[in-house]
């Protein structure tokens, strides 16, 4: 009996102690931004514009097909649906709590954590793998301002760039779908715009830091902790992905309970 | 007196071999250690720039151990001492030429202009101007060398720690190399100090080198010519 709970313990604990290294891992990387140096600066400004091209601007056709369809798929439903109970006017409020609220920042979130999350562990564990995360070091540079602290900028700013897109893209569609639908476009905006409070562009900016650092913490952390072998790259990947995936439910979910 | 440049004391190599290394290497020498893979001569070159720590002894780079130092120090301490390190450790998606000039963007307090210039100068030192806008992986094995020697010199330093610096290139381009990275002859021997380590060394190059030592898989280490 005693060791299946100790086999728990151990297991709760050794998790407990990899989140602590996570939580010391991401404030390193903030202090060592703020301690760049000038040079330091212009080096670290020029890396995160790289990633914020890869990370956000490649990536915005693929978010306005994404909220687009959701939204015109749930809209259309939407529409007939409430249409029947002389109800269309809660479309807005629906827009607004389920997409501009909930969907839009997980599941932009979840996709960048997909798309960029991996490519981030995966460069970062070459990187370690092939020796050029030492090379950094010996050189007198330190590896969490060059490699850690633009890619965590450029989360930060593309996550909360891309939540803009995908809610507008979606505001958008659902006009597209409730004028196909019978509903004016006019009477569509003053529902959103009814149902849009301030509480919710604050609700959108803390969500959108909270998803920025987890998908720009997490990949570096696990892509670092690479040691010397290609085998360990794919790990890190399959690691960084999954804990950056969970972290994005249970902070989603920790949201809609506190707020 | 001046501290030595580098000097090794009573420092344990890896896998507990009995033997601890002591070893100075003169100030405009050029001293290479060479062993195979057991021997732990790999270790060296870390240890100097507190990469790694030894279990026991210390190393000091001018009379510093850099392991000691609090963080920003260390790396600011290690843009003295320029390092090779086995297999280049270049970035691969950055150019040759950026990647020369990275420690120097970094960490030079210097303008911009200033900054390209002296990677101008470093590419043409090394011969490597005409293929700098490649990436490492479409350089050959040479220019991938010539680039890691040029980012090694970057900040002009007066150590250079160059582990297994010639793997790859023909004796001609070694002696070429291990030419530019002395920096030119001064009557106590080249203005830089080098520590190479490696497995073996053409005799080309040794006969450049003031003082070649073998590393035992016991951790003795005995001059092989003074």
């Amino acid at each position: 009996m005693i060791v299946p709970i100790a086999r728990l313990g151990g297991s709760a604990a050794r998790r407990l102690s990899r989140l602590g290294a996570l939580a010391r891992f991401g404030f390193g990387a903030l202090r060592a931004g703020f301690a760049l140096s000038a040079a330091g600066r212009r080096v670290a400004f020029r890396v995160t514009l790289n990633q914020i091209r890869f990370t956000a601007v490649n990536a915005v056709g693929l978010f306005v097909l994404l909220s687009g369809i959701l939204s015109f798929l749930v809209i259309s439903q939407l529409v007939r649906q409430l249409g029947t109970f002389g109800a269309t006017d809660l479309i807005g409020t629906v827009i607004v709590v389920a997409i501009v609220r909930e969907f839009g920042p997980l599941i932009t979130a979840l996709a960048v954590a997909g798309r960029s999350g991996t490519a981030i562990s995966a460069e970062l564990a070459t990187n370690k793998v092939l020796g050029e995360v030492r090379a950094l070091e010996a050189m007198g540079i330190d590896s969490r301002q060059y490699l850690v602290v633009p890619r965590l900028a450029a989360a930060l700013v593309s996550v909360f760039a891309l939540i803009v897109v995908f809610d507008v893209g979606a505001v958008a569609a659902g006009f597209l779908a409730a004028s196909i639908n019978g509903m004016t476009g006019t009477r569509y905006a003053e529902t959103v715009l009814q149902s849009l409070g301030a509480d919710d562009i604050w609700l959108t900016v803390a969500k959108a830091v909270a998803f920025g650092l987890i998908v720009g913490v997490v990949p570096c952390y696990f892509g670092l902790a690479a040691r010397r072998s290609t085998t360990e790259i794919p790990i890190a990947v399959s690691r960084a992905t999954v804990v950056a995936l969970v972290g994005i439910f249970i902070c989603s979910a920790l949201f809609a309970a506190i707020v | 007196m001046t501290a030595p440049p580098l000097e090794f004391v009573n420092v344990a190599l890896p896998a507990r071999r009995p033997q601890a290394l002591s070893l100075t290497v003169p100030a405009h020498h050029t001293v290479a250690v060479l062993g195979d893979e057991a021997s732990g001569v790999g270790a060296l070159s870390g240890f100097a720039l507190g990469l790694e720590r030894p279990a026991a002894g210390s190393v000091k780079v001018f009379g510093t151990v850099i392991a000691d130092l609090p963080e920003r120090e260390r790396l600011a301490f290690r843009r003295r001492v320029g390092y090779l390190p086995a297999g280049d450790g270049l970035l691969q998606n950055l150019s040759l030429r950026d990647n020369v000039a990275l420690p120097l963007r970094f960490g030079s307090a210097a303008a911009p202009p200033e900054i390209e210039g002296r990677v101008n100068v470093m590419l043409a030192q090394v011969r490597l101007a005409p293929a700098a806008a490649r990436r490492p992986a479409q350089a050959s094995e040479e220019e991938r060398r010539r680039a890691a020697f040029a980012r090694a010199m970057a900040f002009d330093p007066g150590l250079l720690l160059l582990d297994q610096p010639f793997d790859g290139v023909t004796v001609r381009t070694a002696a070429e190399l291990l030419e530019v990275a002395r920096g030119g002859e001064t009557a106590e021997g080249g203005r830089r100090t080098i520590l190479v380590t490696g497995h073996e060394l053409p005799e080309a190059i040794r006969r450049r080198v003031e003082t070649v030592y073998r590393l035992s898989r016991e951790g003795v280490l005995e001059p092989e010519r003074a």
